[in-house]
């Protein structure tokens, strides 16, 4: 870690990584079995996010005809989004 | 007269027990056609209950209007009235005479059903639960063909009797005395049917005949249809309630505790009430209870009366009003004039095409009417009909929303609102500009930017309230002309004291954040919208001291991608500081203001060391490692897009020294940079990614143009310098086949040139640069045909001609000669290709390689 300069920029806690990956693109996984990918613009302490170029991946369990249960995926492009924080799991950044 | 008196208590209590109108109706166009018991309004008052007639018969033995002379009461209010009111008896015609039980056996036919209920005598119980607007309306569309079919037989007949209206009183028919109208208006969801009344502008030709007695018409036994028209021609004659002065003041006495728009209503009632005394006292509790469908209040002439002063849904604002803002308006009751009178129910008719046939109201339509008046008139009518039509239209548009909120709601949006002043505006007084700028810095620096005025940074929070309040106020302002009695200046007035309140009551507020009451074991913290009650109170560590992760070796991890990462963002923390530093500026010390100066010093001071600490973060100065395996942590940082995006705002805040350092970098690591390295497209090859085209855009977008300015600035032996880094440090034959790095190089030779022409070049610098020139033109001279972008027909090329051109122009002849074989290809090709272009497109294309040509002194059109 690099963090040895008093330039403010210290990570001393964990929303300063997320810091980190603004205008990179990240990986956001949300409750509801829900997915991001895109392109952090904002983000603050509560974790809310606004992103652009999301690809949001929904995953969709389905039962067919012989009780066997599949996965579907649903994948959508939204140009800007905004996450409510309450709903994110996880951020990644995505080198 | 106590009885009168009784009623009028009896009234009032109806009318207190009403409801207001349902909501709909707040919206809906504003015709409703008057009822047609509308002219008997004059026999509200003084009308004795319990006729002789009556007595015999008790209470409950009748159905609601079920009288055999529903008029006799009239005749007594008549003679209670003064004498410039018609004399019943003189103008009674007697019809109602002839109306004998036996003469009403088409009844049932009419209202259908039957129990015997028609008849007069008949004591058949008419139960409470009687559907008088059912009963009706099953046969309306019926009565309203038959009217149809009658006017159109006899189109004489019908304006004729209207100018011998009868007597106000004198009203015939058993229909209107058993269907009183207003049923429709009961539901809650009925939406009048919007009819033009062409009675109504048809009284505006024609002189106004309804007090002067009229002849009685004939006394023949008149058909349904017959009786039907008739009272349409009465209504036409009369068509509002006159009254004479006395009940005038009773009414108004009356209507103390009425909003505006109920004022005409109390003369409807009089129909009703006289149906209540004959009912069952059970009924008559039920009535008052609200049971029945009440009378809709002021339906029918809510909107012909004080339509204009009202906007339909203004019931609801009235409501919260004080009733002495609404005080009766007497020329409202009086009997107006005949030409008048139509004017505002003329207000409520939509334009006369979209009339149609009449299909059940109460209301005859008489296209004929139109047809009487001159071109002139019909003219007038049609433009003012078109003009009302609009204006109800936007009144219907501003009002669709009324009646949403509840004044509940309205305060509670009200605080809402207020509090927001006050964290605002209280602010204003005792915060340090600081706290405002934090408050809203998107808006500060916005403003900034644009060059809004602004002497002072709380200056536009202070105006915000001020703002926000006019705005309110000049909104109610502009309204005012309609309400002219609804205090828009009080409320606003009110509205701003309140706020002023508000902003004191938060000053004066303790300032500490908690309190700790006395023999509690709790702290008790305040909270506001700034400043948050805080959850957790984690003391952080002071950045000075404190457990801080021990210095790593740098020269490891400064190029991993974290710690690249981490780098941008201490250059962006820098810079943010720095161009806030820039906002709290001193003004420039005057001469021999010593503390000004220095706190000018002081403020220098600081901005050096940001500088320093930028500086650092940029790690431009980390030594150069050849062969190194990491890019140089500056070329890292260059690598990412938010790096390009701050060189812009970083030029601005470093020194000429600090610039060229940069400059330097860039060159040195030319062929490392990510727009370089990425960008090699192979000859035959597509274009880059799609990704790396948009690196290569925003780093001709972001950094070229900072690069550029300082290029053209910098003097010649630094030109010199670089072009000797590009030829001894970087594969130049990689680098010019992209765009980036041609630019680059086109910089440079441009540079040189216009040092050249502009005779700054001394000779020794001179020749040192034609040495260097040749070596790249060397070194260029094999590749040159491949360093333009794909194919021909792959488009953006110009920056390659660019190029091409500022080599040709430092060439010398004999260079230029070779530089024509080299691109002679391109050139015919390029030549050949714009052939098949569209015109624009193909100049474009030729001008492009023009812009070479020129430069070795050719042209386009020499190769024909």
């Amino acid at each position: 870690m690099a963090d040895n300069e008093d330039t403010g920029a210290s990570v001393s806690e964990p929303l300063d990584l997320v810091r980190l990956s603004l205008d990179e693109i990240v990986f956001v996984k949300l409750r509801g079995d829900r997915e991001l990918k895109g392109r952090l613009h904002a983000y603050d302490s509560h974790c809310n996010l606004v992103l652009g170029d999301v690809e949001e991946t929904i995953y969709v369990v389905e039962e067919d005809e012989n009780e066997q249960e599949t996965t579907r995926t649903i994948k959508k492009q939204e140009e800007m989004l905004f996450v409510r924080g309450d709903s994110v799991v996880l951020i990644s950044p995505q080198a | 007269m106590p009885q009168a008196a009784a009623l009028q208590n009896f009234v009032r209590s109806i009318r207190l027990s009403t409801h207001p109108p349902p909501p709909s109706f707040h919206s809906t166009p504003p015709f409703l056609p008057l009822p047609p018991f509308d002219q008997r309004g004059m026999s509200f008052f003084g009308f004795d209950t319990s006729l002789p007639r009556d007595r015999g018969r008790g209470p409950g033995a009748k159905g609601f209007f079920e009288n055999s002379d529903p008029f006799a009461q009239v005749a007594l209010a008549d003679k209670f009235v003064d004498g410039d009111a018609v004399d019943f008896e003189d103008t009674y015609d007697g019809l109602g005479d002839q109306l004998d039980d036996d003469q009403d056996e088409f009844n049932d036919d009419t209202f259908g059903g039957g129990g015997g209920g028609g008849g007069i005598g008949e004591a058949a119980p008419v139960g409470r639960d009687f559907d008088f607007f059912g009963r009706t309306a099953g046969v309306a569309d019926a009565i309203g063909e038959e009217q149809v079919r009658y006017s159109l037989q006899n189109p004489q007949s019908a304006p004729a009797p209207a100018q011998r209206a009868p007597p106000p009183a004198t009203d015939p028919t058993e229909s209107t005395s058993r269907r009183t109208g207003y049923e429709k208006y009961s539901e809650p969801g009925y939406i009048p049917d919007l009819q033009a009344k062409s009675s109504v502008w048809a009284q505006k030709v024609e002189p106004s005949p309804a007090p002067a007695p009229a002849p009685a018409p004939s006394r023949k036994i008149m058909s349904l249809e017959e009786v039907e028209a008739l009272e349409a021609q009465m209504r036409r004659g009369q068509p509002g309630g006159r009254l004479p002065p006395q009940q005038m003041q009773q009414i108004q006495q009356m209507q103390q505790m009425m909003a505006d728009p109920y004022q005409r209503h109390p003369q409807q009632f009089p129909t009703l009430s006289d149906g209540f005394h004959q009912l069952p006292p059970e009924l008559q509790a039920q009535l008052e209870k609200g049971g029945m469908p009440p009378p809709p209040p002021g339906m029918p002439e809510l909107y012909g009366g004080p339509g204009p002063a009202i906007p339909p849904g203004a019931p609801f604002l009235q409501n919260n009003l004080p009733p002495q803002n609404m005080p009766p308006q007497p020329s409202r009751h009086a009997g107006l004039p005949q030409g008048q009178r139509p004017q505002h129910m003329e207000q409520q008719l939509p334009p006369p095409s979209s009339r149609a046939p009449n299909n059940g109201l109460p209301v005859i339509t008489n296209p004929q009417q139109l047809l009487h008046l001159t071109e002139e008139q019909r003219n007038a009518y049609l433009v003012e009909d078109a003009k009302r039509a609009k204006r109800n239209h936007k009144i219907a548009l501003l009002s669709r929303g009324n009646g949403l909120m509840t004044p509940q709601d309205k305060n509670f949006i009200t605080r809402i609102q207020l509090q927001q002043l006050v964290a605002a505006a209280g602010n204003v007084a005792d915060a340090d500009p600081e706290a405002v700028l934090a408050e809203d810095f998107y808006y500060q620096v916005y403003s900034q930017i644009r060059g809004a005025p602004r002497q002072h940074p709380h200056q536009p929070l202070g105006h915000f309230a001020q703002t926000y309040l006019l705005q309110t106020g000049n909104r109610l302002g502009g309204n005012r002309h309609r309400n002219p009695l609804q205090g828009a200046d009080n409320h606003m007035q009110r509205m701003q004291q309140q706020v002023q309140r508000a902003v004191e009551a938060a000053k004066a507020k303790p300032k500490n954040k908690q309190l700790i009451i006395e023999g509690s074991l709790g702290k008790i913290s305040f909270s506001n919208a700034k400043a948050p009650k805080p959850m957790l109170n984690i003391k952080r560590p002071d950045s000075s001291e404190g457990p801080r992760p021990k210095k790593v070796q740098s020269e490891l991890s400064l190029s991993d991608r974290k710690s690249i990462l981490t780098n941008i963002e201490r250059v962006y923390s820098a810079l943010m500081s720095m161009e806030d530093m820039e906002r709290t500026m001193p003004p420039p010390p005057e001469e021999g203001d010593a503390e000004a100066i220095q706190k000018h010093m002081e403020w220098r001071q600081e901005l050096h060391g940001l500088n320093q600490k930028l500086w650092k973060a940029l790690k431009v100065m980390e030594p150069i490692v050849p062969n190194s395996t990491t890019p140089h942590p500056f070329i890292a940082f260059l690598s990412h897009a938010k790096g390009k995006k701050a060189i812009p705002r970083i030029f601005r805040h470093i020194d000429q020294e600090q610039r060229v350092t940069i400059l330097t970098m860039i060159v040195v690591h030319l062929d490392s940079l990510d727009v370089v390295r990425l960008a090699q497209s192979m000859p035959g090859e597509a274009q880059p990614s799609m990704a790396v085209r948009e690196t290569i855009d925003l780093f001709s977008l972001a950094v070229m143009p900072s690069l550029l300015q300082y290029v053209n600035e910098a003097p010649f032996n630094i030109i010199i310098g670089l072009l000797g880094l590009v030829i001894a440090q970087t594969h130049v034959q990689s680098v010019a086949r992209t765009k980036v790095g041609l630019g680059i190089l086109t910089m440079l030779l441009s540079r040189a040139e216009l040092v050249k022409e502009a005779g700054q070049a001394p000779e020794r610098d001179w020749q040192q640069w034609v040495e260097k020139f040749n070596v790249l033109f060397d070194t260029l001279e094999p590749v040159l045909a491949d360093i333009f972008p794909g194919s021909i027909n792959s488009g953006d090329d110009m920056y390659v001609w660019q190029f091409l051109a500022a080599v040709g122009i430092g060439a010398s002849p004999e260079q230029q000669q070779r530089l024509v074989i080299a691109v002679k290809d391109r050139v015919m090709e390029t030549v050949g290709y714009s052939k098949s272009l569209p015109a624009d497109m193909a100049s474009q294309r030729l001008g492009n390689v023009n812009l070479f040509m020129r430069a070795i002194g050719l042209d386009v059109e020499l190769l024909g």
